[in-house]
């Protein structure tokens, strides 16, 4: 035993890196981070937090509600259902037809009453109910490198069933939401003078500019057997055609509005406005109504209380619940930290 | 305990002729008469069909072998299969191939999306996971590449040639210098130490760190220098390769001699050659053939709870989808209808929209839909987990210094990453006792010699008791004699310094102190003087009774292979030392079945005799009959020793004549050399002679209880853990050290459940053993019923506290399934339950009653090799990296260094992986169903036609991209409470156990939130905005709305997370700034730009014709804050009228500072030198585990008869490799 160690020790120890300094000990580093000590504020909720935030939720809340509410009101809009109206007493058992019918006269008279100053720019908008913009098979049919360029004409996938006509060749705009297009026109007259409806710059810039081509004409459209909506001019490039651009950025709900044109001048309270309105769009078949908007408009927008409401809402529960949780507080107030309120003090046996 | 090398037994088998030469002592003819001798013409054949035969340095004869190469690659994947094989791999997830099949739906025209919104997603998740196996198999490569280019010398000719291990063929002759690692498995032929031994440390095998020996056969000794070695052309044949590391069958054939090869010629791959300046061996299995490659399989991954209940949640989400899916599917059948011209549904319409067949519309619309809200399924949601998991494993358990045990230079070890969280729901600890709650850090203490007790001194157990009892014990005063050095703290005037001489039998006091001096396995290093010398022993114990016969005079100095010798003092004459040669003729090894060990040693004046040491029920059964009055007083000194915690041994002797042990010497040798069986072959014939011995006494060793061991239970206590100790020892033992660790109190009905009644050891006496378990059985299940309606009593009368101890043997009936509900009933209902002298089995089925019975989550802890099948049957095993190897710990799947680190382990880590990872798996349902149901509200409005809400990108990035980082900050980084707090009030712990934070209710509550803030996001959005938005009264589209809604469901959805979190830190906020930001930016670039791509513009310009409006501000303030004013509502309430105990505390301890101890904390670099790094690289390969049984004095052995019972094969390995040190203290010092 002993000369087995005595021979051994002669070899081991000609390894002179054995010496080297080196830390021998598997003792972990300490960091902040391995040891779980990082610095870190710890909010607690206590009631006077829940109170203050409630607090001061209601009072940013309320006043930006309230002047939503103000910005909504000094909106003046009026609204014109005309999609019963317009249409003759003998046709009314079967709307459909009478829509369908293009030998039928669709011309329409509405007379509408202002009731309060109009300033200008007074916005005219047209309503649809019922029409689903976002359905699935809706939304994709349209093929926007065809819209906005015009090599490519030819690009007509995702347009089913509107992608060429019958010979085919490519319908430019392919697809449904062009097909659709809203063909109804207003015309309105404040007594004998004629309001002129401005329809340019009823567009977002950016779909202008760079979704519809400048040099994209239309093509083969709505020359099928079916008719869907609107003729576009094949003289005017896409980016000039507004009331498309204005159709083609899909509405997300089923009912929607959308821009027809800018008419600039003051209306005042009590004129008459007549409004003459080619009832061209088929809504009949969906039961959809039709309905015309003249609004003015507010910092905010158009007539919307809900922001308003909502804002105002909101901040008066908070200032509700600030006061109940006041009110609980000072009547049976919760000794922060109090053992007592730990389960185990409660119930001594654990359970 | 040592291999057959010490006993100088040598057997060959002359071919052709069972003639047995090579014996220098016994003669041929004694062993002729062998009558099972296999004798065939010839060669000896190995016993196994198939064998190998191996030519040793003979490669051309090898080459037609063609065996196996010596490289290895422990990779899981090379560069053509990694693909394939890494993607074949994450697709068995069933998340994963859930979005793999969603993908492929969504390249169908049936899909509202494009494939993108899943595939990115997707793609993301298996990039993550893949470059984390890409880079962990790179890691393996490169170990495998350090390891295979290590050099070796291998014989070229007549030269040493150094070449890398992977060129090593077999058959090779290599040698191996000391402090190297053996490259291959080797048959050991030649060493530099005299007597052909070499050392080996087998640390990568078993982790044990005690040097062991193995011996070359004596034929082969001279093959040292190559010169001669070059002429070694032996034959090896011997078993094909295997993983039974403890076993080898095969022969050496050489000169036309065939010698039998044991296990301890051979060398192992990965063990190192210690204190041997080189050996040669020859090359028998390379690379994976290797038994240490043989093993590396996979250890069976255990599952958290919590995953498990995550699984369900998946599925119940997957549920909401179907449900979703399906009033979504039969809207859009009934919605369809040619009058919706503009959706231009003419005749020849596709299936889908096609009026005409509404069912298929309704089954088509089913997939459109699960492709549309695929995204409420939480596919980063694993992923993230197990990053959060690995970190807090490799960062935080392993590295906190809490945990890291200076003494043993110990850090706490994370095996697995899987049960973080399961640590902090623990609810029943089986612990085991020695090594675990106590020290293992044996001190001779007490003895009791031929019927009178020696040693004066108190037990802390004792003192315990004589607490409790009301006595006082007045501390003697320490009499100049006492020696206290480690592994001896024994005092009594009467023994020391020859004073044992006046006894009234001083004759039996010598065969007490050479039974101590001569009967272990014990290796002396240093210095052969008393004071320098250290002991190196397999266990403690034996080190410790050593150490005693030293002190009492008998100091053992040197071992050689066939003697031990022993300075005597006092024996003649007072005064006089003598040194004494006492040759070791056999060793009969202990093992956990046999629980005894002998020796037959003959005097310098040819006196034979047998020394045994052993249980106590062992040694009393073979036990003379004549020495009854000992024997009585004995047990008494035994019982005594037992109560006052002590380890007892009995030791015994037997004189032998002449004649009786050739004759048994013959039987001996057969069985050594038998190929087959040859461990129970040895424990049989070791039966034919250990009987009729003599008791000479008993020794009482004690094993301290480890710091902080009572400190710890009762934290644990009080979390609400409960804490059962299985153990090996006699009852009263296990009693005294549960008493000690407060785990029983008088203040508790104890409930006794034992087999030493009176009509159990009536029957007993009988000796029929089918009577013996009827009796027992009926005993048992009569105390069991009656136990039960008792502890029914007290819970519901007085409200005590219960507490239940039981034996093995009881509990062997107890576990019968008659009878197993009525002990799970009642040991349920106990706060701490003993079971004492149960075998390693019983451990594990006891675990497993809790466990599969009671469905409670359940923790093992142990140190040794018997608590392995415990510790694998628990949900968490915990293994103690202690004293007793790493067998405990190569199971396991935490390892730490004490007990006491239970507390951290478990209140601090398992607490806060258990709440963060609550918080990141409902924050991430919350979020995907949030999301979803926001598209489900849009489907009802678009015809039911499956429209997407959303784009494409911002579905697919909302997972990976949008609100991803934070909540994996916050599984990182949550906390309740500080570490402190959390072990200051332990009963924190309970709400884990009652798993508070991922019930039912918990996730309902999360639900009801995501439904109300869809709805707010929806809802809020679209009404908003109905009208014209800025002064210009221009209208917004589809895609406007649906980035409005997208940015509110971000902002809140991030926001929401700052909600949940208890601590702030920078990340948190850095995290849910960067993401909210993070969407801004993709946003802002996204819409900017126009491609040529096939991509719709839909989203061309949203954000900044959104931003050019008050309506985006306005909402963008208005929805976050609705929405999140409700959950605001709700924590307010929560925390002021139903506060969790968390909060309690946050309170009790607002404002306070946390300290953080940096200062203790001061670093020194870590570098590692060349050489240690390849010992890291081969520690790194994939080891086994041991299943070397150790120590366990008082283990019962009725393992092998439940085991049976059960069809369960529980093996009993007695590794015979001798335990050997040696001079550990030089290679420290190279250090």
């Amino acid at each position: 035993m002993n000369s087995s160690s005595g021979s051994a020790a002669g070899p081991s120890s000609g390894s002179g890196d054995e010496s080297a300094p080196r830390r021998n000990s598997k003792r972990p580093k300490y960091s902040k981070f391995t040891q779980q000590e990082l610095p870190a504020c710890k909010p607690i909720l206590t009631p006077k937090w829940v109170i203050s935030v409630f607090t001061l939720v209601g009072v940013i809340f309320v006043p930006i509600g309230i002047a939503a509410l103000m910005a909504s009101n000094s909106v003046v809009e009026i609204v014109d259902r005309y999609d019963t109206e317009c249409i003759p007493a003998n046709m009314i058992a079967d709307k459909v037809a009478y829509i369908q019918n293009d030998t039928i006269n669709k011309i329409c008279t509405r007379n509408l009453t202002v009731p309060k100053d109009m300033d200008q720019p007074i916005y005219v908008y047209y309503q649809l109910d019922n029409f689903y913009q976002n359905h699935r098979r809706y939304v994709k049919s349209r093929n926007d490198a065809q819209l906005k360029d015009a090599d490519k004409a030819n690009k007509t996938s995702g347009c089913d069933p509107e992608k060429t006509t019958k010979d085919g060749s490519p319908i430019v705009p392919c697809g449904l939401i062009a097909w659709s297009l809203f063909n109804d026109t207003y015309n309105f007259t404040l007594g004998n003078q004629n309001l002129s409806v401005n329809k340019n710059g009823i567009s977002w810039k950016s779909d202008r500019d760079h979704k519809f081509g400048k040099d994209v004409y239309p093509k083969n459209f709505q020359n099928g057997t079916l008719r869907g909506g609107a003729n576009l001019d094949p003289n005017k490039s896409l980016n000039e055609q507004e009331n498309l651009i204005v159709w083609m950025r899909t509405a997300a709900l089923p009912t929607f509005r959308k821009l027809y044109g800018k008419i600039h001048q003051d209306l005042k309270a009590n004129d008459t406005i007549m409004v003459t309105l080619e009832n061209n769009y088929n809504t009949y078949s969906f039961n959809g109504k039709k309905k015309l908007v003249l609004s003015t408009s507010s910092w905010l927008g158009g007539k919307n209380d809900f922001l308003g409401i909502a804002y105002v809402t909101i901040g008066g529960l908070c200032f509700f619940l600030a006061t109940a949780f006041t009110v609980v507080y000072l009547v049976k107030p919760r000794k922060l930290g109090d053992p007592s309120y730990l389960s185990w003090n409660r119930n001594p046996l654990g359970h | 305990m040592n291999g057959m090398g010490w006993e100088r037994v040598r057997m060959a088998r002359l071919g052709g002729e069972a003639a047995v030469v090579g014996t220098r002592r016994r003669e041929v003819a004694d062993l002729r008469q062998v009558p099972s001798q296999t004798v065939r013409l010839g060669r000896v054949q190995p016993q196994h069909p198939s064998h190998r035969t191996i030519y040793c340095n003979d490669s051309d004869a090898n080459f037609l072998a063609r065996f196996k190469s010596n490289s290895i690659s422990t990779t899981k994947y090379n560069v053509l299969t990694f693909l394939p094989k890494g993607l074949f791999e994450q697709f068995r997830r069933v998340a994963n191939l859930y979005f793999l099949m969603i993908s492929i739906l969504s390249t169908t025209p049936i899909s509202p999306v494009s494939p993108v919104t899943n595939v990115v997603p997707l793609s993301l998740v298996l990039l993550v996971s893949l470059i984390k196996e890409a880079f962990e198999d790179w890691k393996r490569l490169q170990n495998d590449n350090s390891i295979n280019n290590t050099a070796v010398d291998v014989l070229q000719g007549q030269n040493w040639e150094s070449m890398p291990w992977r060129k090593l063929q077999v058959g090779d002759i290599v040698r191996v210098k000391q402090d190297d690692f053996f490259p291959a498995d080797l048959l050991f032929l030649a060493s530099t130490n005299p007597d052909g031994v070499c050392y080996i440390e087998t640390a990568n095998l078993d982790g044990e760190t005690n040097l062991k020996i193995r011996k070359a056969l004596e034929k082969t000794w001279d093959y040292l220098a190559p010169e001669i070695a070059d002429k070694f052309k032996g034959e090896i044949q011997c078993e094909q390769p295997n993983n039974s590391l403890y076993t080898f069958t095969g022969n050496l054939i050489i000169e036309r001699q065939t010698l039998p090869l044991s296990p301890n010629q051979i060398l192992l791959r990965g063990c190192s050659l210690r204190n041997t300046e080189y050996i040669v061996g020859a090359v028998i299995f390379t690379g994976h053939e290797t038994k240490v490659m043989m093993n590396s399989m996979s250890v069976p991954s255990k599952r958290s709870t919590l995953e498990r209940k995550l699984d369900k949640l998946i599925l119940a989400l997957f549920g909401g989808l179907f449900m979703m899916c399906l009033i979504g599917a039969i809207g859009s059948g009934v919605f369809i209808n040619r009058k919706y011209y503009f959706l231009g549904l003419f005749d020849d319409v596709e299936g889908q929209f096609n009026p005409n067949n509404r069912f298929v519309v309704t089954i088509l619309t089913m997939f459109t839909l699960i492709t549309l809200y695929s995204t409420i399924i939480p596919i980063s949601l694993y992923v993230s987990i197990e990053m959060i998991k690995f970190i807090q494993c490799a960062q935080f358990i392993d590295k906190d210094l809490h945990m890291y045990h200076a003494e043993s230079n110990t850090p706490a070890l994370a095996r697995t990453s899987n049960l973080n969280e399961e640590l902090g729901q623990v609810e029943y600890i089986f612990s085991d006792k020695t090594g675990t709650l106590t020290r293992n850090l044996m001190e001779f203490f007490k003895c009791s010699i031929g019927g009178e007790a020696y040693g004066t001194g108190i037990t802390e157990i004792e003192k315990e008791q004589a607490q409790r009892s009301g006595k006082k014990l007045s501390e003697e005063a320490r009499s100049d004699t006492t020696v206290h050095e480690k592994g001896f703290n024994f005092d009594d005037a009467r023994l020391m310094h020859g004073a044992w001489r006046n006894e009234h039998d001083p004759e039996i006091c010598k065969e007490f102190f050479r039974c101590l001096a001569l009967c272990h396995t014990v290796l002396p290093e240093g210095d052969e003087s008393p004071e320098k010398i250290t002991y190196q022993a397999a266990s403690p114990d034996e080190a410790a009774l050593v150490t005693a016969a030293k002190n009492f005079g008998f100091f053992f100095y040197r071992r050689t292979p066939t003697t031990v010798m022993v300075r005597e003092s006092h024996v003649e004459t007072m005064g006089i030392k003598q040194d004494v040669s006492y040759e070791i003729l056999n060793v009969l090894e202990f093992n956990s079945t046999r629980k005894r060990q002998s020796i037959v040693c003959r005097y310098p004046n040819g006196r034979l005799v047998l020394y045994c040491k052993g249980a106590d029920t062992v040694i009393y059964e073979r036990l003379s009959n004549a020495s009854n009055d000992i024997r009585k007083v004995t047990r008494e000194h035994l019982e005594q020793f037992g109560s006052a915690g002590l380890r007892t041994l009995c030791l015994a002797y037997r004189e032998l004549t002449n004649d009786l042990y050739e004759k048994w010497n013959e039987k001996f040798i057969q069985a050594k050399s038998s190929l087959r069986d040859r461990e129970k072959k040895l424990d049989e014939v070791a039966e034919i002679i250990e009987k009729d011995l003599i008791l000479v006494g008993c020794t009482a060793i004690e094993d301290k209880l480890q710091d902080g061991v009572p400190a710890c239970i009762e934290t644990l206590a009080r979390a609400g853990i409960k804490i059962w100790v299985l153990t090996g020892d006699k009852m009263e033992t296990a009693i005294n050290i549960a008493y000690a660790c407060n785990l029983i109190n008088n203040d508790m009905k104890q409930f006794i459940i034992s087999s030493e009644t009176d009509s159990i050891q009536e029957a007993e006496e009988k000796g029929d053993p089918v009577e013996i378990a009827r009796v027992t059985k009926d005993t048992v299940k009569n105390h069991l019923k009656q136990c039960l309606e008792e502890a029914h009593g007290h819970l519901h009368g007085s409200g005590q506290k219960l507490a239940l101890v039981i034996d093995g043997k009881c509990l062997m009936h107890a576990l019968d399934p008659n009878l197993r509900v009525n002990l799970l009933n009642l040991s349920l209902n106990c706060s701490s339950v003993i079971c004492c002298r149960v075998s390693p089995l019983q451990k594990a089925q006891v675990t497993s009653l809790v466990k599969k019975g009671a469905h409670r989550i359940t923790l093992s802890i142990g140190d040794g090799a018997n608590d392995v099948s415990m510790i694998q049957a628990a949900h968490v095993g915990v293994g103690i990296s202690g004293l007793e190897g790493m067998q405990a710990v190569m199971a396991s799947d935490f390892a730490i260094a004490q007990f006491r680190f239970l507390t951290d382990l478990l209140l601090v880590h398992g607490r806060w992986s258990y709440i963060r990872l609550c918080k990141v798996i409902t924050y991430f349902f919350y979020k995907n169903l949030t999301f979803t149901l926001t598209q489900f509200w849009f489907t009802f409005q678009t015809g039911f036609s499956g429209q997407r809400f959303y784009d494409d990108w911002f579905q697919s990035l909302y997972n990976v991209i949008f609100t991803a980082l934070p909540v994996i900050i916050v599984g990182l980084f949550d906390k309740d409470v500080s570490a402190s707090l959390s072990k200051k009030y332990p009963e924190l712990y309970r709400e884990g156990i009652r798993n508070m934070f991922f019930k039912w209710r918990v996730v309902a509550v999360w639900a009801f939130f995501a439904v109300y803030q869809s709805l707010i996001f929806y809802y809020f959005t679209t009404t908003a905005s109905q009208n014209g938005h800025n002064s210009s009264g221009m209208i917004f589209g589809l895609w406007d709305v649906s980035t409005m809604a997208f940015t509110c469901a971000v902002v809140t959805v991030n926001l929401r997370l700052l909600m949940v979190c208890n601590s702030l830190t920078r990340w948190h906020l850095l995290s849910v700034s960067g993401s909210i930001l993070a969407w801004f930016i993709f946003i802002f670039i996204y819409s900017g730009i126009m491609t040529q791509n096939d991509r719709q513009e839909n989203v061309y310009f949203t954000i900044y014709v959104l931003m050019s409006t008050f309506y985006f501000y306005l909402t963008l303030l208005l929805i976050p804050v609705v929405a999140l004013l409700s959950d605001f509502f709700y924590l307010g309430i929560q925390r002021w009228f139903f506060p969790h105990n968390y909060q309690i505390v946050q309170e009790i301890h607002r404002g306070e500072y946390e300290g953080v101890g940096s200062r203790e904390f001061l670093e020194i670099g870590n570098n590692l030198t060349p050489d240690e790094a390849r010992s890291y690289a081969i520690l790194q390969l994939p080891r086994e585990k041991s299943r070397h049984t150790g120590f366990a004095f008082d283990s019962p052995g009725y393992e092998s008869f439940f085991a049976s019972q059960q069809g369960v094969f529980a093996p009993i390995m007695a590794w015979d490799v001798a335990r050997r040190a040696s001079v550990r203290s030089k290679r420290t010092s190279q250090r």
